[in-house]
């Protein structure tokens, strides 16, 4: 019951916390210079026209009445129209935040996976070649952006050894599957149509290991650490003592309490998958929120900026809770304290 | 036992990974099918698709596929009746008669007529928005005689006005009104079917929207029942236009063979490296766009006649079009020589280090030129516009000009070029006519009314010149008009007010091993090719036969 306060509590600071993004995100994309209303229209639309957008997005009155307008339609689901793309900014982010969102989750799937599995083989076979492989590679990987990693798959596997698409979500010639959740893959295994789960699942491979291979090598590299760590703890002594296999105490018993710091990390790498991915959408055409707000931000396009940043910020806070949930049920430490109200 | 379960689980991931790669392979073997004649071209994103909106390369070349407009413009410049058969001008030249062609049908089956006309260009004079301007300064409205018959007002006499029609298309009304939002804000005609025609076309146009994804592509079909008819049998069934200029990705479609044509905004080296590929061409067109390092008149040093001379004069030129430019040409002044109206006598400037010596010797600033820096900015994401604010850069130091090049983004550098007071020095920056005619540059650059924005960053706010433009435009005969317009390319580029660095080239790789390709072609016979933006990539006229591809080719799934 404690624990489900505590969760309470923090969702409230949360929506706090995007109420003060939104204003600062608001302000600035709003001090920034230039017009956006003659961008929008061009250097050759008359003056009144301009001024009649201007009206439109209250661009005349005072910030905070410009706040108070954009907030109350915020709250009755109008998020205003976009510059760039003509139409509803609420369209825009049903259209392209499940395909970031479908981006973010493969990637964050390799991530865990992989992250974890790099770690915990480097821990077992700590200083063998194992090891020192892993670690050779974590350095590279770590070290390399994800879109330059876009950029050396799509040579690879796209140019050099082309067996995997390149463009978009989808190929041509394959019918979008009717939108349930704007997540193509899931979308298309619900209505068992297996060929364009098939295209779908190919076209996500390049981009979500470009944006998670970063991370995974971070990942594999904490995990590492925090195993390396235990392995000195006493219990296990014990447990080898009592002759419990050595792969059950690595995975079970060893693993878990280590994924502490590991799992921390993947909560914050996620959220910033969401963030990161523009540059890998706009190698891959990826029409996904990421690209969408860069873009804004290009053409100054006042609402989207707000809205994106909103967004985003609303999935980091999600973001933190889920992090908090994972962690108490690791650390029954965390549970106990936060039910003592410590 | 740890190394052997290691090595057993190596093992059982290498087969894993080696059947996942198998499945691969063999999902993306080829298979026959039957060829689907389709141009697939990348370009830089949005598209706007509404006739009343697009403005940019990208959207008027779907414009001009998904509409028709009532005159379709020439090669050479000259406009050849379309929807319109036959028109009359009335005698002090503010009304204009147009009889249409019957029977021309929109894409959803009904007939075009004089009503969709007059709504179209009512609606783009409402919006205001895109080429609404061309006909907002200059048009008082039109009206429906008959069914077929259709007769324009104008304010005053304007010169271009037929030019200027190729940018109004004709929208079936009655599809427009069915799909409006009502809660608009135009009244009783609600969004003027905005939301609607982001992704939807109302048009008669060869080509007609099958999918438009916002943020990725535009695929268009061929619409059958074109009222021109179909004699190019090997005109593209399909027209897919790509968001995407990114180079490695354009490079690997074009590799894969699932590209035809390349956009026009890649690099030199990615060209050379496109013109590497088996069975692709490299193509420069020039379509009139003036490379300008606009110069603000009415702030010091530039303000003085004798120090832009002499910036003029320590320009490569020529380093610029072999190095940082290739295929583009050198430009007179204000309009470049494929533009009808064009000085045929202006001389371009060329590098002259002792002319320049001579110029700067004149100026009031000689001697105190180290308190009189100079910034010269470029927009980010034009890399080579750097290289050319570099070199400039670098010979005006001979003369003892201290230049500071400056990177801005784009929205940055339209609000400094709003007010006079924050306009810099020098902006780099590309304009192209939006009709095929010199007036369309002139009117632009340098009257008056394009001060405060993009278009203009001289400030020139010269009466006369003014008043030659208007004069100019509202004539009438063309041979006449032109004449005028020559006299004010002499009178402007007197003054210097811009160094007009070069016409731009428009570069684009492409498939010739089975894409006939008109403006390709032209340029190889040294014809005229359509010097109207969008009109080159009017898709009726391209040739696919897809059977003569070479590999690599990936066919087209529609």
């Amino acid at each position: 019951m404690k624990f489900g306060s505590f969760l309470l509590k923090r969702l409230l600071l949360s929506i706090f916390v995007i109420f003060g993004l939104s204003i600062v995100i608001f302000i600035i994309a709003r001090v920034v210079p230039g017009d956006p209303a003659r961008m929008a229209l061009g250097p050759r639309a008359p003056e009144e026209v301009v001024q009649r957008l201007r009206q439109e997005m209250y661009l005349d009155k005072p910030l905070p009445k410009q706040y108070f307008y954009w907030i109350r339609g915020v709250l009755s689901g109008d998020f205003g129209r976009s510059l760039v793309t003509k139409r509803a900014v609420s369209e825009d982010i049903k259209e392209y935040l499940p395909a970031t969102v479908e981006l973010a989750i493969f990637a964050g799937i390799l991530m865990v996976i992989f992250g974890i599995l790099l770690g915990t083989l480097a821990a077992r076979y700590k200083d063998t070649w194992v090891d020192n492989l892993i670690r050779i590679l974590s350095y590279f990987g770590v070290a390399i952006p994800a879109f330059v990693a876009a950029i050396i798959f799509m040579l690879l596997f796209g140019y050099y050894w082309p067996i995997l698409p390149v463009l978009g979500r989808l190929s041509p010639g394959i019918s979008y599957p009717t939108r349930i959740t704007g997540l193509l893959t899931l979308d298309s295994l619900i209505q068992r149509n297996f060929v364009a789960f098939w295209d779908a699942f190919k076209h996500l491979i390049l981009p979500s290991v470009a944006l998670s291979l970063a991370h995974i090598f971070q990942d594999a590299r904490i995990n590492r650490s925090a195993m390396v760590d235990n392995m000195r703890k006493d219990f296990l002594s014990a447990e080898r003592g009592y002759g419990i296999p050595e792969r059950v105490i690595m995975f079970k018993y060893l693993l878990k309490p280590s994924l502490i710091p590991t799992v921390s990390m993947m909560g914050m790498e996620f959220a910033n998958i969401f963030a990161n991915a523009f540059l890998v959408e706009m190698i891959f055409n990826w029409p996904g929120l990421s690209r969408y707000g860069i873009n804004a931000m290009m053409s100054k396009d006042l609402v989207a900026i707000s809205t994106v940043f909103v967004v985003f910020g609303a999935i980091f806070m999600v973001m933190n809770i889920i992090v908090d949930i994972t962690l108490a049920f690791l650390d029954p430490r965390i549970r106990l304290r936060t039910s003592r109200g410590i | 036992m740890k190394a052997s379960n290691f090595v057993r689980f190596l093992r059982n991931g290498l087969f894993l990974v080696l059947v996942v790669s198998l499945v691969l392979i063999l999902s993306c073997a080829g298979y026959t099918q039957q060829e689907v004649k389709v141009i697939r071209q990348t370009n830089t994103w949005p598209c706007y698709i509404d006739p009343a909106v697009g403005t940019d390369y990208t959207s008027t070349v779907a414009l001009v596929n998904l509409y028709d407009s009532l005159v379709f413009p020439n090669p050479d410049g000259s406009m050849k009746p379309w929807l319109a058969k036959s028109w009359t001008v009335s005698g002090d030249e503010l009304a204009y008669t147009f009889e249409l062609v019957p029977g021309v049908k929109f894409h959803n089956g009904d007939e075009l007529t004089a009503d969709d006309v007059v709504f179209s260009l009512e609606r783009i004079m409402a919006i205001g928005e895109g080429y609404g301007y061309l006909f907002t300064m200059n048009v008082k409205g039109a009206k429906a005689l008959e069914k077929y018959k259709v007769q324009f007002t104008l304010k005053k006499p304007f010169g271009p006005f037929l030019g200027a029609l190729i940018r109004l298309y004709i929208l079936n009304k009655n599809q427009v009104m069915a799909n409006i939002q009502k809660d608009g804000q135009y009244g009783e005609f609600g969004d003027y079917g905005k939301g609607w025609l982001v992704a939807h076309d109302a048009g008669s146009g060869p080509y007609k929207v099958k999918e438009m994804k916002t943020q990725e592509y535009l695929l268009m079909e061929k619409f059958n029942d074109y009222w021109a008819g179909w004699e190019n049998k090997d005109a593209p069934q399909y027209v897919k236009e790509i968001g995407t200029i990114e180079a490695v990705t354009v490079r690997t479609l074009m590799s894969r063979g699932e590209l035809e044509i390349t956009d026009q905004r890649q690099t030199s080296e990615n060209f050379a490296a496109l013109d590497q590929l088996p069975n692709v061409e490299v193509v420069s067109l020039v379509e009139g766009e003036v490379l300008n390092l606009m110069l603000n008149n009415k702030k010091s040093p530039t303000d003085d006649i004798h120090f832009r001379k002499a910036l003029a004069y320590s320009i490569d030129y020529q380093q610029i079009i072999d190095k940082v430019f290739p295929g583009s040409k050198p430009v007179p002044g204000p309009v470049a020589f494929g533009t009808p109206g064009c000085n045929p006598n202006l001389k371009p400037y060329k590098l002259d280090l002792a002319k320049a010596e001579e110029e700067i010797k004149q100026s009031p600033y000689y001697g105190k030129l180290d308190q009189y820096p100079i910034d010269i900015i470029w927009p980010g994401g034009t890399k080579d516009r750097e290289k050319v604010a570099l070199m400039v850069q670098a010979n005006a130091a001979k003369l003892g000009i201290k230049v500071n090049v400056v990177k801005m983004t784009w929205p940055a550098i339209c609000d400094i070029m709003s007010k006079l007071k924050t306009t810099p020095h020098g902006v780099l920056i590309s304009v192209n006519p939006h009709y095929a005619e010199a007036g369309s540059m002139l009117e632009s650059r340098y009257h008056s009314i394009s001060c405060g924005t993009w278009f203009q960053g001289e400030w020139l706010q010269n009466p006369e010149i003014d008043a030659m433009i208007e004069d100019a435009i509202s004539t009438i005969d063309q041979k006449e008009r032109f004449q005028k317009y020559y006299v004010i390319q002499e009178k402007i580029a007197e003054l210097c007010p811009s160094i007009w660095i070069n016409e731009s080239a428009v570069r684009q790789a492409y498939r010739s091993d089975y894409v006939v390709f008109p403006a390709a072609e032209a340029v190889k016979q040294g014809k005229l090719y359509n010097p109207n933006g969008g009109y080159n990539f009017y898709y009726r006229d391209f040739k696919v036969t897809s059977e003569k591809a070479q590999p690599p080719y990936t066919p087209f799934k529609p």
